[in-house]
């Protein structure tokens, strides 16, 4: 796993030194110097993050530049769809920009802090006294890895017309895959939810007056494709949308630059060679596009499937009293009220039930069993504000975890008491065992 | 002194046991309009096919404007023949389902890019602006002809190959296409190589050269 771990972010600054190196038309030793004193000016400042801010506050700090680049990411690709048109000279600016060595210099440096800035938050511990020698030792390998990347970069073949906004592509989808691996430095999986929230709030509240069955207009059937927005998968494919939306707006941008006028040629034949040759080197500029669509796809895999484990806790065994009741004390061997989710393992005579306890953002618990009414009892992790069903990758948000339905973790019945939760242990098995039994019916137990 | 546009050297062409061209030398100057007579069997074209690079030597030296087509790749061999060649055939081998516009355009889509105003403007200049969206089924043998020379010239080659261009014409229809020939050679500034059996179509050529049996056996030059 950690050999996985630093493959991604090996391949992700070898990409980026390559492509900078083929794209900038500068001295390839200023943009190697820039590269590598920008990656360990990062490190560095990943390191003061970690060292001087608390909690998860130097996350947000490098997640909101990651998203603050995106945002920019996304500006460029319009403004070179807008460009394409031929009306607008907006970004005739940044092609100047990339054959300038005071730019070039620039980007290369800022590109290397970020890199440098995600690879710290990877390999330096989070809290307390920042190893020092872990923080050279970074540094040093990012320094090693850009020389040996600009050796390796000569022999890849040039870039047809590069301009910034097919440089930002590429590097931007190069610095999300890396930051991708990084479960608190993922934009994907926040994204998703947001969409996902976003969408069901505004279908809710468009739709709550009309909230009744026997509407005068809708008839039953319309329920049916109102339900599609509430779908599972509705976050994804609109977090999707917009997360590739720009390296289409890129590659639509290629595609519909108007090609040089060869109208001086009188011959024809000759007229449309270099037609010819003009259209080819324009699908040749979609290779760009196309590497960074890979780039981000692998990142939303890795979101989705995160080479880094989410926070998973072994369960707890616990027993029940006489009466036969399971109690769980708020605080004690496991604190309640940290806001994670804690897993509880509970066996009697032969029949064992696995279920959580949550503490939801208003302060109250929840209990539900460790597994959902649909699919395999594979049981849940927690991410940045979800948990995520194992077994199918949907990402439930915190606040819906304690309701019942769809792949929601199915909610236990418990008593609140003074000091913990009290949960009956019968109650408990049955449901367990009918939840399985049920998931177990369907072949596969596939949504 | 006019510049050689093609030279073969003991050029010779085997087809296992038979030997369809022996050893041949010529030399075409750039411009030139070469007819090549023989009987059936001759060896006409087999040469044809070895200088529009449709085939391979099996010995001897063969130079076209430079290239020489021995050493050539296949991809070399293909651009050789897309950029540098056009053939008239007997049998016209347009595409049936195309319209006569259209089967120019497919032989610009293969060079280049189709430009269906330029596929227009070269059948203009065969006489064919009338009948631009008709199919081969629908004109006569000349006109057919006549789109074959159209598609021919259209990417501007440098040697022009006619493989009994006239074989299936009437008297009339002959000299249409052969007074179009010359009128497009004269703009063009082409080389011609036309291989024929009627003697009349061979004296449009500059000289002509008499094949039998693989070997040349004679050469005339106009007027001789």
């Amino acid at each position: 796993m950690g050999a996985l771990k630093l493959t991604v972010l090996i391949l992700a600054w070898g990409g980026i030194i390559i492509v900078l190196g083929r794209g900038f038309s500068v001295n390839r030793l200023l943009l190697a110097v820039s590269n590598a004193t920008g990656f360990a000016a990062g490190v560095a400042v990943g390191a003061l993050l970690l060292s001087t801010l608390q909690g998860d506050a130097s996350f947000a700090v490098a997640k909101a530049v990651l998203s603050a680049l995106f945002l920019l990411h996304w500006l460029v690709s319009l403004a070179a769809l807008y460009r394409s048109t031929g009306e607008g000279t907006t970004v005739e600016r940044f092609q100047k920009m990339s054959n300038n060595p005071l730019s070039a210099a620039c980007c290369s440096i800022a590109v290397g802090i970020l890199a440098g800035t995600i690879c710290s938050f990877r390999f330096i511990p989070q809290g307390g006294e920042v190893p020092l020698l872990t923080v050279v030792i970074v540094g040093f390998s990012g320094v090693c890895l850009t020389a040996f990347f600009f050796g390796v970069e000569q022999f890849v073949p040039k870039m047809p017309v590069p301009t910034a906004e097919v440089l930002m592509a590429i590097v931007v989808s190069f610095i999300l895959f890396a930051s991708s691996s990084i479960p608190r430095l993922d934009l994907f999986s926040p994204l998703v939810m947001k969409v996902m929230k976003l969408i069901h709030d505004i279908v809710h509240q468009f739709f709550e007056s009309m909230l009744i069955p026997d509407h005068l207009f809708f008839r039953p059937e319309v329920w049916n494709y109102i339900g599609l927005l509430f779908g599972n998968r509705v976050g994804l494919w609109g977090g999707m949308l917009i997360w590739f939306t720009p390296v289409l707006l890129v590659a639509a941008a290629i595609r519909l630059e108007r090609l040089p006028s060869v109208a001086h040629i009188r011959q024809g034949a000759e007229r449309r060679t270099l037609l010819k040759a003009h259209i080819r080197e324009r699908r040749t500029r979609l290779v760009a596009p196309l590497i960074a669509g890979v780039m981000l796809a692998a990142a939303v895999f890795q979101s989705r499937f995160p080479a880094v484990e989410y926070w998973d806790p072994k369960p707890l065994k616990v027993a029940a009293t006489p009466s036969g009741s399971i109690f769980i004390p708020l605080t004690g061997e496991i604190d309640l009220k940290d806001g994670k989710i804690h897993k509880f393992l509970f066996k009697e005579r032969g029949r064992d039930a696995r279920f959580m306890v949550l503490q939801n953002s208003a302060g109250g618990y929840t209990v539900t069993l460790d597994a959902c009414s649909i699919c395999k009892p594979d049981g849940y992790g927690q991410t940045e504000g979800a948990v995520i069903c194992y077994y199918c990758k949907t990402l439930i948000p915190l606040e819906t975890v304690g309701k019942p339905g769809g792949c929601n973790p199915v909610p236990v019945p418990f008593m609140m008491e003074k000091n913990g939760i009290a949960i009956d242990g019968a109650a408990l098995l049955n449901l367990w065992g009918i939840t399985v039994q049920a998931t177990n019916r369907v072949k596969g137990a596939a949504r | 002194m006019m510049d050689v546009l093609i030279e073969t050297r003991g050029l010779t062409r085997n087809y296992g046991e038979i030997c369809a061209l022996k050893p041949l030398d010529l030399r075409v100057n750039n411009g030139e309009w070469l007819s090549i007579m023989g009987h059936s069997g001759s060896g006409k074209s087999t040469l044809l096919n070895l200088l529009g690079g449709l085939d391979r030597p099996s010995d001897g030296f063969i130079r076209v404007g430079g290239e020489d087509l021995r050493v050539l790749s296949e991809d070399g061999m293909a651009r050789y023949r897309r950029e540098f060649v056009g053939i008239i055939f007997q049998q016209h081998h347009l595409i049936p389902y195309l319209t006569a516009v259209e089967n120019i355009m497919m032989a610009q889509y293969f060079h280049s890019v189709p430009d269906e105003a330029e596929a227009r403007t070269a059948l203009e200049r065969v006489g064919l602006g009338h009948r631009l969206k008709n199919r081969p089924g629908e004109l006569s043998g000349g006109e057919q002809q006549r789109v074959c020379i159209a598609r021919a010239i259209i990417n501007s080659p440098r040697l022009l190959l006619g493989d009994e261009p006239t074989g299936n014409l009437d008297h009339g229809s002959t000299r249409v296409v052969m007074e179009l020939l010359s009128e497009l050679r004269a703009e063009e500034q082409f080389t011609i190589i036309m291989v024929t059996h009627n003697h009349e179509v061979a004296a449009w050529g500059d000289r002509t050269i008499y094949l039998d049996d693989g070997v040349m056996v004679r050469e005339e030059l106009k007027g001789d």
